[in-house]
């Protein structure tokens, strides 16, 4: 009895968490589904809601319209540009707030704390006319430079190198003869490699999916990332929208393969990373 | 007297208490190296932009030609600009229609993700996880044929079970619901691992307990559950209120720049991309950049306030 | 340890080449953006960008720019969204902006930026090149004072009724071009034509009118003046857009609207699936609608539109200040709109020519497959004859938006007429003092 009472309750706890699976992945249903039908099929009511075989011309059809690999490596140049300086100048300084003491730490550190509370888009304007005097807009390095050094990034490479790197290993380097870059380069650095990890693949995945800043910045199509690229799919062919939809299939699916590859440390790291706040 | 004292000792002592002081930064220069480049761009990306933004709200200016001082006249503008209170309102309330559900499902997920003995919870984690990772751009785009007034995939749910129809980007309500729904459906999986893990640092010894006191599952998930989850919620709250003040992707390519009809669908950040970049008003989007700053400060500050208040 | 050091410096060097990197790339492209830095002047090629929207020149006529001007390479982007607040951003940016752009019939809002953009006066094409185009189309992209002109014209767009045969067969309505024309000729019978269409063909629920929208720009469109007067006064509360106004509305007080906006996939869609049955538009809207709703091939038909001609949009070629190779860009502009290529574009693109010197011949009138092997042109021909030239001036689309906004809440959500009238003209009014 008890038995058969654990049966199923254990398939309603599945049922349940499948029914919020199935909620969780229908839109990429769908989207295979519009990606592989005409434009004609999409528009059907009731409408069609099985896959069809459309998918090579739809994507031809994108590659003939819009530069759709041109986008797709500035997309990644910059993500990944992104992502090297900010683990670099995050785990930087985050180390030396977590493991040196030096005059104004507190002071300095609360500062970049109270940052974090100011959003971006409150000054999307003065930005703007800030890289217009720099002649930079239109480049990569209005998208790469302002944020290469990221509170969150500081705070969190902070917090895991304060529970990470025993002083010990500190003063060991320091009796090796280890300047603070050497100690940082050498010693911290593969402690701190989970935490990088982390904060790069975090990095990447918001780097890929910026929109508003790109879209006021870059001006040039040549240089659109795969979001501005999009959007403007969407925009100027609307009336081929079985190719709309292949090309955000296109566009988001690099991102999911990458994702599913490193989901799993990625995932607990999320969860560690707001416990420990 | 004491006053006296500090007034002859002062200057020596400062001299000796910052000579130290000086010495102590000058040996610790290298530090103050590696943590400089957040700061020096903190002040040219950050700080200047923002008091520029100041300066800007008093000029008239197209971007193009001449800057004209017009002294309050932007503020004044604002003050009855009856599209921008609509901005407020309706960031406030997608949040709502956002965060409630969202936060409701993930606290739901986690409870279901974390019984005992569970099989391929790793598998439903990433199938939870997994709308995060795409972009705002994409999902966007991917709801609006979901929710067509005429041809949309809900409308056709709704008519073959008989109901009518809904006009999802033409209702004052359910645009707002619309726009929500692509923002519970990215995040919903996201709060959930993170509650999931608050859960599983929760010792099981204290379930047992009340197990043996006879305490129901729900008894158990009111009174255990959710006081011991109590920090990661708020951190989940705080990191929704910061991102649902900033909504703009959702409605821009759902009802485009002007938050469609009625301007139902628009937002503070939204308003402002339309007003400086798309017409051209740079002053004027930097006077709304203000407001919307005032309204984050008292927004923060209740946030704050809700913070502080069982500590003491 | 010495490897490591070396490793540290590689990295950082490294970063540094990621940073210095895009600046010289960045430098590269602002020459590349002016064509090619200063290469052209030695005779070798330079390049050219262009930036136009979908529909507004024909591809293939870019692609053969290059061919007829050895020395110029053509880079012509399609730019989606919205086209003006892309410019705009980035002539305020002073870089960016390419050297030779289309403008839409927004052109006069350029005019107080006009030394954004290149006097064409300068290079003379008042001797050379006005007596091509028709007077009243020119004169839309010169300045009120008539000392510079911003841009060349493109196409023109004189508007007709576009309406289902098949349709109106259906409901018992006159189903010949002619007929229609003689029969639907006011804004009346063509609401009385919908409502006995509608009630006909009430199980298939089709309606008349795609959107209220429509019916106000185009009724402002059949008149000589619309929200401004030659001195830019606000003139957008008189009587002849209170009477466009007032047909909008009467549309959507009879239920004739199929309340679907344009410009998006369920327009396209219901296009597509028959369940609008007409709508007053541009000849420029054949296009779209071949594109959008290609099940209904060869049901469609066109009529002179009730109410009176009129144009709505086409467009207009300028160069920018930003330019490195003004000269180069005013041939190459020259070149693309001559009459000749402008007769070209409008078989293969259905754009309108502002040259009428081609207008007699062969090729423009010809049988339309799509539209039941109609001759579209003729009618189009006899509407550009009639059109009354309006003034835009610089402020249009500040009266026009709150119009159409309050127009929308009329039709979507139900806002009372007259409030949202009054609403229209305290929202023009209160913007046009900033």
């Amino acid at each position: 009895m008890i038995g058969k009472h654990a049966v199923v309750k254990k398939l309603i706890l599945h049922l349940a968490l499948l029914i919020g699976v199935a909620v969780s992945m229908f839109p990429f249903y769908w989207l295979t589904v519009m990606a592989t039908s005409t434009t004609s099929d999409i528009y059907k009511f009731p409408p069609k809601v099985t896959f069809g075989t459309e998918l090579m011309t739809n994507i031809q059809n994108v590659l003939a319209n819009i530069d759709f690999f041109g986008s797709f490596v500035n997309t990644v140049f910059v993500s990944t540009a992104s992502t090297l300086l900010t683990l670099f100048f995050c785990s930087l300084a985050g180390f030396s707030f977590a493991k040196f003491d030096f005059p104004g730490k507190k002071v300095l550190f609360v500062l970049l704390l109270a940052t974090m509370m100011i959003p971006g888009q409150l000054s999307l304007v003065p930005s703007f006319i800030i890289m217009q005097k720099l002649g930079w807009v239109g480049t990569y390095k209005s998208l790469i430079i302002p944020g290469m050094a990221s509170a969150f990034g500081i705070f969190w490479m902070r917090q895991y190198a304060q529970g990470s790197i025993h002083d010990d290993l500190i003063n060991a380097g320091r009796i090796d003869g280890c300047n603070h870059f050497r100690l940082f380069w050498n010693v911290a650095l593969p402690i701190l490699r989970p935490a990088l990890a982390f904060l790069g693949i975090f990095t990447f995945i918001g780097s890929w999916n910026d929109y508003l800043w790109p879209l006021i910045i870059l001006n040039n199509p040549e240089k659109y990332t795969l979001q501005i690229t999009l959007s403007q799919l969407n925009g100027i062919y609307n009336t081929d929208y079985a190719m709309v939809m292949a090309g955000t299939l296109m566009a988001t699916l690099p991102l999911i393969v990458m994702f599913l590859l490193v989901s799993r440390q990625f995932i607990s790291d999320i969860a560690a990373g707001a416990i420990k706040d | 007297m004491s006053n006296l004292e500090l007034a002859t000792g002062r200057g020596r002592k400062q001299t000796g208490k910052y000579g130290s002081l000086w010495r102590e930064i000058y040996r610790n220069k290298v530090i103050y190296l590696f943590i400089s480049p957040f700061y020096i761009l903190f002040a040219i990306f950050g700080l200047f932009p923002i008091l520029f933004s100041f300066y800007l709200a008093f000029q008239k200016w197209d971007g193009i030609g001449e800057m004209q001082f017009v002294g309050l006249d932007q503020f004044r503008y604002l003050i009855t600009d009856t599209v921008f209170w609509k901005a407020i309102w309706n960031t406030l309330e997608i949040w709502i229609y956002s965060t409630i559900p969202m936060l409701f499902f993930a606290l739901v997920i986690a409870f279901l993700l974390n019984s005992a003995f569970l099989r391929y919870r790793n598998l439903y984690r990433i199938a939870y996880f997994l709308p995060n990772v795409t972009s705002i751009v994409a999902v966007a785009i991917i709801f609006g044929t979901l929710f067509g007034n005429t041809y949309g995939f809900l409308n056709f749910i709704l008519t073959s079970f008989g109901l009518e129809p809904i006009e999802w980007l033409n209702s004052r309500f359910w645009l707002k619901i619309a726009i929500a729904s692509m923002i519970v459906w990215r995040w919903t999986g996201y709060n959930a691992i993170i509650y999931l893990a608050g859960l599983q640092s929760i010792p099981t010894v204290l379930y047992e307990a009340a197990r043996i006191d006879g305490a129901s599952t729900v008894q158990t998930f009111f009174r255990i559950t959710i006081p011991l989850l109590r920090p990661v919620i708020l951190f989940t709250v705080i990191t929704s209120t910061i991102g649902g003040m900033q909504i703009f992707t959702e409605p821009q390519i759902l009802v485009g720049n002007g938050g469609g009809p009625n301007a139902e669908g628009m937002t503070i950040v939204l308003y402002l991309y339309q007003q400086a970049f798309t017409k051209n008003l740079f002053g004027y989007g930097s006077a709304v950049a203000w407001g919307l700053f005032v309204v984050i400060a008292v927004f923060s500050f209740i946030n704050w306030k809700i913070v502080q208040r069982p500590e003491s | 340890m010495t490897r490591k050091i070396f490793f540290s410096w590689a990295l950082i060097f490294c970063l540094l080449v990621t940073v210095v990197g895009c600046g010289g790339q960045q430098a590269a492209d602002t020459g590349g953006s002016g064509g090619g830095g200063d290469a052209g002047s030695g005779g070798e090629k330079i390049t050219l960008t262009l930036w136009y929207w979908n529909r507004s020149i024909d591809d293939n006529l870019l692609k053969e720019v290059n061919k007829q001007f050895p020395n110029i390479n053509l880079k012509a982007e399609k730019i989606g969204g919205d086209f003006k607040a892309k410019l705009t951003t980035s002539l305020a940016a002073g870089s960016g902006a390419p050297d030779i752009v289309g403008l839409n019939d927004w052109v006069a809002e350029f005019f107080p930026n006009k030394d954004q953009f290149v006097n064409l006066f300068e290079y003379g094409a008042d001797k050379e090149l006005k007596s091509q185009y028709l007077e009243w189309k020119w004169n839309q992209a010169v300045t009120p004072d008539g000392n510079y002109m911003i841009a060349l014209p493109m196409d023109t767009g004189p508007t007709a009724l576009f309406y289902r045969e098949d349709l109106f067969r259906e409901a018992g309505l006159p189903t010949e071009p002619e007929e229609v024309s003689a029969q639907i000729k006011t804004w009346e019978d063509y609401f009385e034509a919908g409502q006995k269409l509608q009630s006909a063909l009430a199980d298939k629920k089709v309606f008349m009118f795609d959107n209220i929208n429509t019916v106000f720009t185009q009724a402002t469109h059949q008149n000589d003046k619309i929200y401004f007067d030659n001195s830019d006064n606000f003139i957008g509360d008189q009587e002849h857009i209170k009477q466009a106004w007032d047909r909008a509305v009467k549309v959507h007080q009879l239920g004739l609207s199929a309340k679907i906006g344009g410009w998006t996939p369920e327009w396209n869609a219901a296009m597509n699936n028959g369940k609008v049955a007409s709508f007053i538009g541009a000849v420029w809207m054949k296009q779209i609608l071949m594109e959008a709703a290609p099940d209904t091939k060869g049901k469609w038909r066109i009529a002179r539109a009730p109410g009176g001609d009129g144009n709505n949009g086409g467009s207009f070629i300028g160069i920018t200040k930003q330019s490195k190779h003004p000269k180069e860009a005013y041939e190459v502009i020259k070149w693309l709109m001559s009459p000749e290529h402008q007769l070209n574009s409008l078989v293969t693109m259905n754009l309108f020519p502002s040259t009428p010197s081609v207008f007699s011949d062969s090729k423009v009138v010809q049988a339309e497959e799509f539209f039941g092997n109609q001759k579209m042109n003729e009618i189009f021909m006899k509407s550009a004859e009639n059109v009354k030239p309006a003034y835009r001036g610089p402020k249009f689309s500040i009266a026009n938006s709150a119009f159409q906004d309050e127009l929308t809440n009329i039709e979507k959500q139900n806002k009372d007429p007259e409030k949202a009238w009054n609403d229209a003209l305290n929202k023009i009014k209160k913007e046009l003092t900033r």
